[in-house]
């Protein structure tokens, strides 16, 4: 477990203002990311849509809770259970063989592939150690 | 214990919290959700009005009435090569892709385009057809059942280069 406040900030900025940039980038086109979603071939068409308007919107909440604080092991284990969902996702999509846009930041266009999971994983690693992090009120 | 359960009680607040800022910051799009709209395509009709899907026997009726529509094969040139419906021209559609390929940029703008992918899930044709309709283009059809629909019904096809 990571005690040290400095440290914990440094994460918890770094995850919060990723995932705050990621859904916003979204949220501002939610039929575009719908279509992003369906790409995967894992849900359809009606589920699509649906994780196209809602997820942006819990990615930004998850975000604004990690770097500010307030209810911020809601907001790291919201930002864990996505990282790890995004990671098994984007494995998959590579086992398969599928040629997808990640989908990651609204129209800047990357492929779902081994750089991804990596970036992932580091930030799985920071919203974990957020997550555990036991500082009351951390790094303010 | 207490605290875990705090935590998830958060969780769902939160994930209440964005179901209402999704829905509420897109009523209209949920609306046309809601009416039956992107059960096929995530192409909104009010935004690119030039678009249309169609059935393989719309598709049938346009190939039947020669010179009125240019087809339009969305997927790559191997597979192009082996088989497509005849007449079409190849112009691959690779995701991302925002200049509209040379073959098309002659063609009047009101030229009618008829446009498919493999078939089943396959995006490359959705694609294609909002960049042209971007550019211009006023009459977009989209075979929704793509090649696979076109060849299992043992339709014309001819092999090679367009």
């Amino acid at each position: 477990m990571i005690r040290n406040r400095k440290i914990l900030l440094v994460f918890r900025l770094v995850v919060g203002a990723i995932f705050i940039y990621a859904g916003v980038t979204k949220a501002a086109d939610p039929l575009g990311f719908a279509q992003n979603i369906r790409n995967y071939r894992v849900v359809g068409q009606n589920l699509s849509f649906l994780t196209g308007l809602i997820l942006p919107w819990l990615e930004i909440f998850a975000g604004l809770l990690v770097v500010s604080g307030v209810m911020r092991r809601a907001g790291a284990l919201l930002a864990f259970l996505m990282l790890a969902f995004f990671i098994v996702l984007t494995a998959v999509t590579m086992a398969r063989g599928l040629d997808v846009d990640c989908g990651c930041f609204g129209a800047v266009s990357r492929k779902a592939g081994l750089g991804l999971i990596l970036e992932d994983v580091a930030l799985l690693y920071m919203a974990t150690a957020v997550l555990l992090s036991r500082v009351s009120r951390a790094g303010r | 214990m207490r605290e875990a359960k705090k935590i998830l009680q958060h969780v769902l607040i939160v994930t209440l919290l964005s179901v209402a800022a999704g829905v509420a910051t897109r009523l209209p799009l949920f609306r046309q959700f809601l009416a039956g709209e992107f059960r096929e395509s995530f192409i909104a009709r009010d935004r690119y009005p030039g678009i249309r899907f169609v059935s393989l026997q719309e598709a049938e009726d346009v190939f039947a009435a020669p010179g009125a529509s240019v087809f339009i094969d969305a997927r790559p040139a191997g597979v192009f090569r082996d088989g497509h419906i005849p007449g079409a021209k190849n112009v691959p559609y690779a995701a991302g892709a925002t200049r509209i390929p040379a073959a098309l940029a002659s063609l009047p703008r009101n030229t009618g385009l008829l446009i498919y992918c493999e078939g089943g899930e396959c995006q490359s044709s959705q694609g294609l057809a909002k960049l042209l309709a971007g550019d211009g283009f006023t009459n977009i059809r989209i075979l929704a059942g793509g090649w696979d629909e076109w060849a299992r019904a043992r339709l014309p096809t001819e092999r090679g280069d367009d």
